[in-house]
């Protein structure tokens, strides 16, 4: 157990310095994020401005630019495993990674995770800076930020299930890239990356509450605005949902993966 | 050659490209699908938001379906027919434009007609639906639509010439071209009544989304002709900077001893 632990984290730690070697990529990434946050801030002000009010879901226009800059830089920040996926299982160099010491799910996870952190800081610390330009700084508190720290690994960690579901349905389906951009977009609209869940329709947030959807995003940053009194039992409601939606996730994954064995045949050459 | 003869030989391309597609039907209706699917969850975003504020700087549902229908469409009917525009700066980079240099004809049209998207078909079929369902056009306003949306696949032909033609003079432009894109598409697909000052302007030259979503939503609400006109002309001119940057960069393109089958 403690040695697969080793493993897990060991490529993490490679994924994680491979993505460093990469800079002029980040940058690339900063300058749509600058794009996209400029949009989302002149919506949000025509809207405030429209509705007359100074608060929208509990949000001031400054903290929703942050709650938006914050669901960006994690949306921003994931990496394509299903596609990565897909292509093992479609070239058959699916068959090479089966001879590592580690499980392929596990192995792509823990890779899967070492990436998207970089990834993510870079885009959080961008995202901030662009943030602080256009709107200036919001109150933070720092029990929030570590609650929301922990909340948004296991948010990845549901993600990258997500994407290996989506991955290895490769074994049964001709194209998966479908599946993949249906995927991506519930997790985009009904995860509250681009309006948050308190401004949805009643019937359609009570709706999305029994998916795993909002806790990829909206459950972690919504923990920034919850008030202090609140906080300690919000984070544990959420964390108490995310390790569900992981435990019946992983198992759909481990019964994808034992039926997606079956499947495998592998020739030399 | 005339006019005919290359209208002739896009038609031919598209047939060949329709039936290469079928040959993989599964996957053809798999990407297609859901883009349409990708597409009405955008609009869903937009309808919960105009649910919740009816009116955004003179914007409301029925203004946000229309400016998806007429940027889907026109996107959708671009990438359908050029697709191998959208690769163009990998293209470059990769040598891989000596393939079609080997045709009779300019080298554009082989090299844009090469290739169709699934996942454009959707975005067409998403387009044109979308506005004949939610929209319920009379006749005027659907002819007006139609000369829109081949306007603004003008236009994005136009900037995928544009942007792609960054690799000749920069080598490695993938990057900034894709950022490039992707700038277009999002200032595309919000209204551009939020926008205004210098930003507009951006918005009519540089990431020329304003001929998308400024222009043609705006003709269709006034029946204003004019300004759909105004969108044609937009589009032509940046068709036509778009194909002096590729005229001007092939100068500089330099081939490779890569041997390449066209796919």
């Amino acid at each position: 157990m403690l040695k697969t632990a080793q493993k897990l984290i060991a490529v993490a730690k490679i994924s994680a310095r491979a993505n460093l070697a990469y800079p002029g990529e980040v940058l690339g990434r900063g300058t749509f994020l600058l794009v996209v946050l400029y949009i989302f801030l002149k919506l949000w002000q025509a809207t405030y401005s429209e509705s007359g009010q100074s608060k929208l879901a509990g949000l001031s226009l400054a903290e929703m630019l942050w709650y938006l800059t914050i669901t960006e830089s994690m949306w921003m920040s994931a990496p394509k495993l299903a596609q990565q996926v897909d292509e093992d299982v479609r070239t058959g160099s699916l068959a090479v990674k089966l001879i590592r010491p580690l499980s392929y799910p596990l192995y792509c996870l823990s890779a899967n995770m070492g990436e998207r952190l970089v990834r993510f800081s870079f885009n959080l610390a961008l995202g901030a800076c662009i943030a602080l330009a256009l709107v200036g700084p919001i109150h933070l508190r720092a029990e929030a930020l570590l609650m929301l720290a922990l909340s948004v690994c296991l948010a990845f960690l549901l993600d990258g299930l997500g994407h290996l579901i989506v991955g290895l349905s490769a074994f049964w389906l001709e194209d998966t890239s479908g599946l993949y951009l249906i995927y991506t977009r519930l997790t985009m609209i009904l995860g509250g990356m681009l309006i948050p869940l308190d401004l949805f329709p009643g019937w359609l947030k009570n709706l999305v509450v029994y998916l795993p959807f909002p806790y990829l995003v909206w459950g972690p940053v919504h923990l920034l605005s919850t008030p202090q009194a609140e906080l300690a039992a919000s984070f544990l409601e959420l964390a108490i949902r995310q390790l569900a939606c992981l435990v019946a996730l992983s198992a759909l994954v481990a019964l994808l993966w034992q039926r997606a064995l079956r499947r495998v045949s592998a020739h030399g050459g | 050659m005339s006019l005919l003869s290359y209208l002739r030989l896009a038609a031919a391309y598209i047939k060949l490209n329709w039936r290469m597609q079928m040959e993989y039907k599964s996957a053809f209706a798999s990407q297609f699908l859901a883009m349409v699917l990708n597409n009405s969850t955008w609009l869903a975003f937009w309808l919960i938001f105009f649910d919740r504020f009816p009116v955004v700087r003179g914007f409301g549902q029925a203004d946000v379906v229309t400016l998806w229908a007429i940027a889907s469409a026109g996107f959708g009917l671009s990438a359908a027919c050029c697709f191998n525009l959208h690769n163009l700066a990998a293209l470059i980079a990769r040598g891989q434009l000596d393939t079609w240099m080997l045709y009779p004809r300019a080298l554009v049209p082989h090299l844009a007609l090469g290739k169709l998207s699934p996942t454009a078909m959707g975005d067409l079929a998403f387009g044109y639906g979308a506005y004949l369902l939610l929209v319920k056009p009379d006749l005027e306003h659907f002819l007006m639509y139609v000369f829109l949306t081949v306007a603004v696949a003008v236009l994005f032909t136009g900037f995928n010439l544009m942007r792609g033609s960054l690799a000749f003079f920069l080598g490695q432009a993938e990057v900034l071209s894709e950022q490039w894109f992707f700038s277009m598409i999002t200032f595309s697909t919000y209204p551009s009544s939020l926008f205004d000052g210098w930003v507009k302007l951006v918005l009519f030259t540089l990431i020329p989304a304003g001929f998308v979503a400024g222009l043609p939503p705006e003709a269709l609400k006034q029946l204003n002709w004019n300004m759909a006109l105004l969108t044609g002309l937009g589009a032509l001119a940046v068709l036509g900077f778009g194909s002096l940057c590729f005229a001007l960069g092939l100068r500089s393109y330099q081939s490779g001893n890569l041997m390449e089958m066209r796919n």
